[in-house]
């Protein structure tokens, strides 16, 4: 059983990841594929998914709107127990980590979060995850239960090679009982622009004295934008005011751990090393084969970074179909 | 004590001496002169714990040396810091700065497995496994962990068993120095670095200890109790060795170098010649002067915190002042031998746009070329 | 504002080399700095803040031997007013529904308006027992909480979405809210703060006066445990990527890809 994850009108790429491991897991089990779709006027998501696995229960009510963990767990704790599926899949994502928890203990089910892998051995569901930042891996052995749940890590699974099994939609009732209005939603908050604070940025791309000047900063600004990231830089470039100092790395600037770093034409500093240097990929363009930030980068190109950039730019672009 | 009493602020003359000679007071608003007052008249150091510039004070003591009644208005803004720090109103820098020290035996917050990697591949006796030594080198957290300043104690340590001096390192087991974080304001931390260090001097068997920065060898010097040790900087021991005879420099450096003064060699502790004599004794140099030098030299801005601090100031930094006047006198090298000095210049080379004109190197560097070592 | 926080002592593991232990199920933690896992920072750093403004108390808790009490210590000096321990032998392997069995067992008895934990752990980043502790209290629950601003009787709260966006919620009190890190900046903890509170009681507790049996704890108690543990496959420093710069690209573009970023 797979929850589906959407916002504001959109399916969101994780619930597509699922259903492709979904549909993996389901065929060496034998076992049937259900996607589960909570929320309103969620019609032509349900058409959508419906394509893609054997059964697609859906529950359309006001109090399922927008994302709560509250009548969610309810629900899905009634589907659980009337379907009886041996798994249950949830991105491991805001939804997921204010949900599973909860919805596992209420039902006494076995829970691995964060799972980057699930395999199938002697029957039973291993998942795999990661501890210590991503320095180690483990294979997990979750109690033997008629259920158990996995949080799925964004990305894990590539979400191709789904195949049309086109099952039915289900319209499922559910009668709520509870008042939710002691967990209540209000609204969404859309990013502050202009405000930028790097160290909460996922995403960064960091520019060194190698961008050459503030006028060449379009360059790093395109590609910041493609991956959803923002632009930050080591002290030079702050110190000539290309960039304001909020958005200096470094030990006297800002300490950052992004899931990317990109690093262009950053020679490496160690002051500027030290506020960058736990990043959890690092790829690192520099003219410079000796440059030190090699030594901590996980991805280097030497190259001109007026050179490189644009044809990642370029790839990106095709990829995402922009 | 009470924090008046303790600085002395009422014989304050307000002559405005400190202030007229802090290298930071050109450009950002720390005016130690008007603090003084301000407390005073205040009663208690709370009236100006509101002062970003607090953090801007590189401890570089220029105002102590001035002072015509011999007050310490540099104590004054550790005591100040110490305040803020118990307090826990900190810039966030710092924070990372202090807690890596505390955790990790560095400020920069790296491993302190991996403190001895700079020594790969050498021969280098590490004490604590191996058995005791005559000097202690006491190489320090930069040059430990900077890439760009961990060819210095390579090059000392060659050269010292070029001459033959018997001597070991602490390895793992050295922690930071301590002196800045104690000028950080974290007196409470910094007896910790200093009681673990100690003990470490004490059962190394060594009657020597050998830096390689200014900063451990101030602090080592003055106020770490080390009864029964001799504290050196390198440029003393090394200037002694060539003197002796006992280093063979056969390599030309052909180059025109000007020597900036640390504030923690030169004018708080007075030595100025070892320095140059090291300089002088290198064939094909050419040394120059700064106007500012020796007891004038122009302060880095590198110390007392400013690694971890960016400053309030606007406009030219004193790095970037240095490295212009070096240019215009024709040097090509700026000979320093501080580790924060080096980096500190470097960063003003970079963004005067000059560091393919004027390059900045520590003493050692040169002599590494001098004794024909790859400097590596 | 009677406040509860939740906290936990986890190894440094930056910039260390990890190695597998001889059971294979754990990691060699002999040369390790432990310390206060970073999201608790933030949440105790909350929790003393709730306590400056709106007045009561602030209890540190944590599960774990006689070396945890490190991190209470910096709780005490942050701030916290109380500090508590639970401990026993057959706790050790509890997952984190374990813990939050253990957390339950005392905290029930316990007056509370707030509850506070991490998002998660440095050590498993398992993300668990906050929101378990909340459900086995029956207390509602946030997570990723990013700003708080505490009523009398309900508190606003924001929670991190992806992709820098954020939720608006309002939870009745009393309530367990998870802190992301970020929410504040946590003040200094000076060696001299930690010495002013090393005189401090830390209340004990084990088993039996915690109120629980042996099989709700440690690995009898527990749903999920490591099978074994390994590094993941990696190559030696960086990996130089060669070729045309359309070559590159598309390799670049295929590592983004595989991050999820695209």
């Amino acid at each position: 059983m797979v929850l589906m994850e959407h916002r504001q009108g959109e399916l969101r790429e994780i619930s597509l990841e699922m259903l492709a491991k979904g549909q993996e897991l389901a065929e060496k089990q034998q076992a049937e594929l259900t996607a589960v779709l909570l929320g309103t006027g969620v019609d032509s998501l349900a058409a959508d998914i419906k394509r893609l696995c054997h059964r697609t229960l859906v529950l359309e009510d006001e109090r399922l709107t927008h994302f709560n963990s509250e009548p969610y767990q309810d629900v899905l704790a009634a589907l659980i127990e009337e379907r009886k599926p041996s798994l249950v899949l949830i991105g491991h994502t805001a939804f997921g980590m204010d949900l599973a928890p909860a919805l596992a203990t209420a039902g006494g089910i076995p829970l691995a979060t964060d799972c980057y892998e699930i395999e199938v051995k002697d029957d039973a569901i291993v998942p795999y995850r990661q501890m210590y930042g991503g320095k180690m891996c483990t294979e997990v052995h979750l109690r033997e239960a008629p259920c158990t749940m996995i949080t799925v890590r964004s990305g894990s699974f590539p979400a191709e090679g789904l195949r049309e099994i086109n099952g039915a939609i289900e319209a499922v009732p559910f009668a709520f009982e509870k008042d939710y209005s002691y967990k209540k939603f209000i609204q969404y908050l859309e990013a502050v622009v202009g405000e930028v604070d790097i160290t909460q940025a996922d995403i960064i791309v960091s520019v060194g004295r190698g961008i050459g000047g503030p006028e060449h900063l379009p360059v790093a600004e395109e590609l910041a934008d493609l991956l959803g990231g923002v632009v930050a830089c080591s002290r030079p470039v702050a110190d000539k005011q290309w960039l304001p100092k909020e958005r200096q790395v470094g030990t006297s600037g800002k300490t950052v751990k992004p899931k990317f770093y990109v690093a262009l034409g950053i020679s490496g500093a160690f002051q500027h090393l030290a506020g960058m240097q736990n990043a959890t990929t690092i790829i690192a363009i520099n003219k410079d084969a000796k440059a030190p930030i090699f030594g901590v980068a996980d991805y280097g190109i030497v190259d001109d970074l007026f050179k490189a950039v644009p044809a990642i730019v370029e790839k990106l672009r095709e990829r995402k179909g922009t | 004590m009470d924090f008046l009493e303790k600085y002395e602020l009422s014989a304050c003359l307000q002559c405005g001496k400190c202030t007229g000679g802090c290298p930071v007071a050109l450009r950002a608003p720390l005016n130690i002169r008007s603090l003084m007052r301000e407390v005073l008249l205040g009663g208690e150091p709370e009236s100006v714990l509101e002062h970003p510039e607090l953090w801007d004070c590189t401890t570089c003591a220029t105002c102590t040396l001035r002072c015509p009644r011999g007050l310490n208005p540099s104590e004054f803004i550790v005591g100040l810091r110490a305040e803020l720090i118990e307090g826990g109103r900190v810039p966030k820098t710092i924070i990372d700065a202090l807690e890596g020290t505390y955790k990790h035996g560095n400020p920069w917050g790296r491993a302190r497995q991996k403190r001895i990697e700079w020594k790969e591949g050498l021969e280098v006796k590490i004490i604590p496994d191996e058995g005791e030594a005559e000097w202690l080198y006491f190489i320090g957290c930069a040059p430990s962990y900077d890439p760009r300043l961990q060819g210095v104690p390579r090059t000392l340590c060659r050269m010292l068993d070029a001459a033959g001096v018997s001597f070991g390192i602490l390895g793992t087991k050295e922690s930071c120095c301590g002196n800045e974080i104690r000028r950080m304001g974290e007196e409470g931390l910094f007896e910790e670095l200093m009681e673990e260090n100690t003990s470490h001097f004490r059962s190394s068997g060594a009657t020597n200890i050998v830096t390689t920065s200014p900063h451990c060898f101030n602090v080592f010097g003055n106020e770490y109790d080390l009864n029964g040790f001799q504290v050196y900087h390198y440029t003393q021991l090394l200037s002694g060795l060539i003197k002796e005879g006992k280093v063979d420099l056969p390599h030309t450096v052909q180059k025109k170098v000007v020597y900036h003064d640390p504030c923690f060699l030169g004018k708080q502790n007075g030595v100025f010649d070892p320095p140059r004599e090291v300089l002088r004794a290198i064939p094909g140099i050419e040394l120059i002067e700064f106007e500012r030098s020796r007891e004038r030299s122009l302060c880095c801005e590198g110390g007392g915190g400013r690694m971890w601090v960016e400053g309030t100031g606007e406009g030219e930094r004193n790095s970037e002042i240095r490295v212009r006047d070096a240019h215009a006198m024709g040097a090509d090298v700026i000979a320093t031998a501080c580790p924060f000095c080096l980096l500190t210049l470097e960063d003003g080379a970079k963004t005067t746009g000059l560091e393919e004109q004027v390059f900045i190197k520590d003493i050692l560097e040169l002599v590494a070329e001098a004794m024909g070592f790859d400097h590596e | 504002m009677d406040v509860i926080v939740c906290i936990k002592r986890v190894p440094e593991v930056a910039e260390v080399d990890l190695q597998v232990d001889p059971t294979g199920k754990g990691i060699k933690e002999g040369d390790l700095v432990f310390s206060l896992n970073d999201w608790d920072n933030y949440a105790v750093e909350e929790a003393v803040r709730i306590k400056e403004k709106h007045g009561g108390t602030v209890t540190a808790i944590t599960v774990g031997p006689e070396e945890s009490e490190d991190v209470l210590r910096r709780a005490l000096a942050l701030g916290a007013d109380e500090a508590v321990r639970v401990t026993d032998q057959k706790m050790h392997g509890s997952d984190g529904y374990a813990i939050a069995k253990i957390l339950a067992a005392v905290i029930k008895d316990m007056p509370y308006d707030v509850i506070l934990t991490g998002v998660q752990a440095d050590d498993d980043g398992y993300g668990q027992v906050g929101a378990t502790l909340a459900e086995l209290l029956g207390i509602p629950h946030a997570t990723l909480v990013t700003a708080m601003e505490i009523g009398e009787k309900r508190a606003k709260v924001h929670r991190e979405l992806e992709g820098g966006m954020e939720e608006a919620l309002e939870c009745a009190l009393p309530a367990l809210f998870t802190i992301q890190s970020g929410i504040n900046e946590p003040r200094y903890v000076s060696i001299m703060g930690i010495r002013k509170v090393a005189k401090k009681e830390i209340k004990v507790l084990d088993l039996t006066t915690a109120g629980l049996s042996p099989e709700d704890v440690g690995t009898a108690g527990s749903m999920s445990l490591i099978e074994r543990i390994f590094p993941p496959p990696v190559g030696e420093g960086a990996e130089m990527l060669t070729g045309s710069p359309d070559a590159v690209a598309t390799t670049v573009t295929d590592i983004f890809v595989k991050g999820g970023v695209i």
